[in-house]
């Protein structure tokens, strides 16, 4: 993980790509979508296959904070096909990328956003509330100074307004809260070790059964 | 310095020997002049006062010097009240005449340019090389109702009420307007005031260190009205020590986030919610309103503290029952059935049937409240109670003496709130010394907080 933050620097990068924000917030304790980087559309066939269908298929750069905007995010690919189709288009799109992620499509209904920012008086700030498309409209977050105790993450979960979504919900089983509240903690401490991460949006990060996954990421670097 | 040594040095701003006031004169509407006349006619100070000033003339019968280090006796305190620009030097006079305590009330530094800036720096690098503590510049300075100390300027015969009535909070403010509206306001109350400091531009002592040093004294809660934080972390590390209840009330609210945030966290993370955080991490009780800063420490220097959130409520008008359970509903509070026992219990309470919460008896005869309420307080599945009962006779008054002893016996609280018109309550509350709220959402907003403030010790304990 350091090699990934110190190359990217050395690059030039503002941000890190999604494939490498995961492998970040991977090592801070948050589970993530099975994925790989694909560098060519038979290999994107070779992961999808591994992986299973349906997948998605992501074009990947620090450049691009903004995937959907840039029309490079192919959800819902059902056989090979589909998937060479998507490659082809989204390469066809943006030239300079490290390569083509190839994703799980998780399923699950609960959308969640853990967050990171740095208060110029308090320092590093995780965020947890409700995520997916409707994230700033709603505001329903809580916030938490690092570093801060597994206790102080139970208390951040249980200040959402929305906070029953964390139950049963529609046939699904209540979210493991042990997840969150390692995940909170273990971007509280990321933050501190590293000064270099200036701020991160994990969002969505969905509830498959009852396992919180990051189905996108992304960490900003410190300019 | 560490917090021990700390603190010894910031009690001689609340308590000096002697004091010089620094500015003080004649001339009309002299502010300094207003500091010794205080300090002479409505506090009788004891200590020797002496004011500075270019004549070396007397103020308010008080020897007059031009410089501090023309006084023949030591000095604990030093006020100066005089124009920025001359601050610097007469701090360094100060620093040379062995005072290690300053009040610097002047304006016209940080907050004002390149030039106030300056000034500041000079009077930084004096109070390092002098060890000279300071609160300030641009602010008021201390009240000390125990020991009947103030140099707050422009005193006026209307505070000297303030300066009678001493009590357990004190208080920390970024702004003298809301130091008035407070001491005004506990004229109508129960609860008094310990100490009071406006801490201006707090380019040195700050509201941390002052929290530090309120948790070592005799108050009971510290209250606290901030526009600005000057030290987040220090804040936030006093405060966790800290067990006396904490509450702030800041403004800024609706500072708005970085409008250049790249990640959407970023911009949902403007510096209230981060603050309101802070809070909730480090065990301070955020308050909503300025009347709050006065009129809730009361319940938490006369009630135990709430510790749960199951209230019954006792009223003798039915309305005032259901108009409660809406504002304790959506304030987090419940309001949960008796269980059979206590049922059976009330039910043998003479002249008494169909017992339920909140309880509505109507009029009664004060042995048949005091019955209800004992029983009530006793019951397991209640950690509180709301006293709402109108005085439609003056035994209601004693009935509710008998509470507050019953709530410290059964060590459960009593937020009380009578149904009557505010000039009412207020003589009740001061003739009797009784905790009565204004109004029936501050009586259940004080329940919230007082279970905050439990949860909050609990926290701290651990």
């Amino acid at each position: 993980m350091d090699q990934i933050l110190r190359k990217a620097i050395e690059r030039g990068q503002k941000s890190l790509s999604e494939y490498e924000s995961k492998a970040v917030i991977e090592s801070a304790g948050v589970s993530i979508t099975r994925e790989k980087l694909a560098r060519s559309r038979e290999q994107a066939v070779t992961f999808a296959e591994e992986i299973g269908y349906p997948v998605a298929l992501k074009g990947c750069s620090g450049a691009l904070a903004h995937k959907t905007e840039a029309g490079v995010v192919k959800l819902n690919l059902t056989d090979a096909e589909a998937v060479r189709e998507a490659y082809d288009e989204i390469t066809g799109r943006v030239s300079k990328m490290d390569g083509v992620l190839v994703q799980e499509m998780i399923k699950g209904n609960r959308e969640f956003v853990i967050g990171l920012t740095r208060d110029p008086q308090f320092g590093p700030c995780v965020m947890f509330g409700i995520g997916g498309i409707f994230t700033e409209v709603m505001k329903d977050v809580s916030f938490r100074i690092a570093p801060f105790t597994e206790s102080d993450a139970e208390e951040m979960i249980e200040e959402i307004k929305m906070k029953k979504l964390l139950g049963e919900f529609r046939g699904s089983p209540a979210v493991d809260r042990e997840a969150l509240v390692r995940a909170l903690v273990g971007i509280g401490e990321l933050a501190l070790r590293h000064s270099e991460i200036a701020e991160i949006d994990i969002n969505p990060l969905i509830i498959a059964g009852n396992k919180p996954v990051a189905a996108d990421a992304l960490v900003i670097l410190t300019g | 310095m560490n917090v021990k040594t700390q603190n010894i040095q910031l009690e001689k701003f609340f308590n000096p020997d002697s004091v010089a006031v620094i500015g003080a004169s004649n001339t009309p509407f002299n502010l300094g002049a207003t500091i010794c006349n205080a300090l002479k006619h409505y506090l009788e100070f004891p200590g020797p006062v002496v004011a500075i000033n270019r004549k070396a003339e007397e103020v308010s019968d008080y020897p007059g010097y031009s410089s501090v280090k023309d006084v023949p006796h030591d000095i604990d305190l030093a006020v100066i009240i005089t124009p920025a620009s001359v601050v610097p030097a007469f701090v360094k006079q100060c620093g040379e005449k062995g005072i290690r305590n300053i009040v610097i009330e002047s304006a016209g530094f940080s907050e004002q340019g390149a030039e106030g800036k300056k000034l500041q720096m000079e009077i930084n690098d004096y109070a390092k090389q002098y060890g000279i503590r300071f609160l300030g510049p641009n602010c008021l300075g201390v009240m000390n109702n125990v020991s009947r100390f103030c140099c707050f300027y422009g005193a006026y015969d209307g505070m000297v009420n303030a300066f009678n009535k001493a009590g357990g909070v004190s208080y920390v403010i970024q702004s003298g307007g809301v130091g008035v509206v407070i001491f005004e306001s506990l004229m109508d109350d129960m609860q008094g005031i310990n100490k009071m400091v406006s801490i201006g531009n707090k380019t040195d002592v700050d509201e941390a260190d002052l929290l530090d040093y309120f948790n070592s004294d005799n108050t009971q809660v510290i209250s606290m009205y901030l526009e600005n934080v000057a030290n987040g972390i220090k804040l936030m590390n006093v405060a966790r020590r800290v067990r006396k209840p904490i509450m702030i009330f800041k403004s800024g609210r609706t500072e708005a986030g970085t409008a250049a945030a790249l990640s959407h966290t970023a911009g949902m993370a403007n510096n209230d919610v981060v603050f309101d955080s802070m809070c909730r991490q480090a065990g301070i009780i955020r308050l909503k309103s300025i009347s709050e800063l006065y009129s809730l420490p009361k319940m938490l220097t006369e009630m135990p503290l709430l510790r749960g959130n199951r209230i019954a409520a006792f009223t003798n008008s039915g309305a005032f029952g259901s108009i409660s359970a809406d504002i304790m509903t959506e304030a987090g509070l419940t309001i949960p059935r008796f269980s059979p026992e206590t049922r059976e219990k009330l039910s043998k309470i003479k002249g008494v049937f169909n017992i339920n919460n909140p309880v509505d008896i109507g009029p009664a005869l004060p042995q048949v409240y005091l019955d209800l309420i004992d029983i009530i307080l006793a019951a397991p599945e209640i950690d509180g109670l709301l006293l709402m009962s109108s005085i439609w006779r003056d035994f209601i008054i004693d009935v509710i003496k008998e509470v507050m002893k019953m709530c410290k016996h059964y060590d459960k609280p009593a937020a009380i709130y009578t149904p009557n018109s505010i000039s009412r309550i207020i003589s009740v509350r001061k003739q009797f010394n009784i905790p009565i709220f204004d109004s029936l959402e501050e009586a259940v907003r004080a329940l919230v907080v007082s279970y905050e403030q439990f949860r909050y010790l609990r926290k701290k304990e651990r």
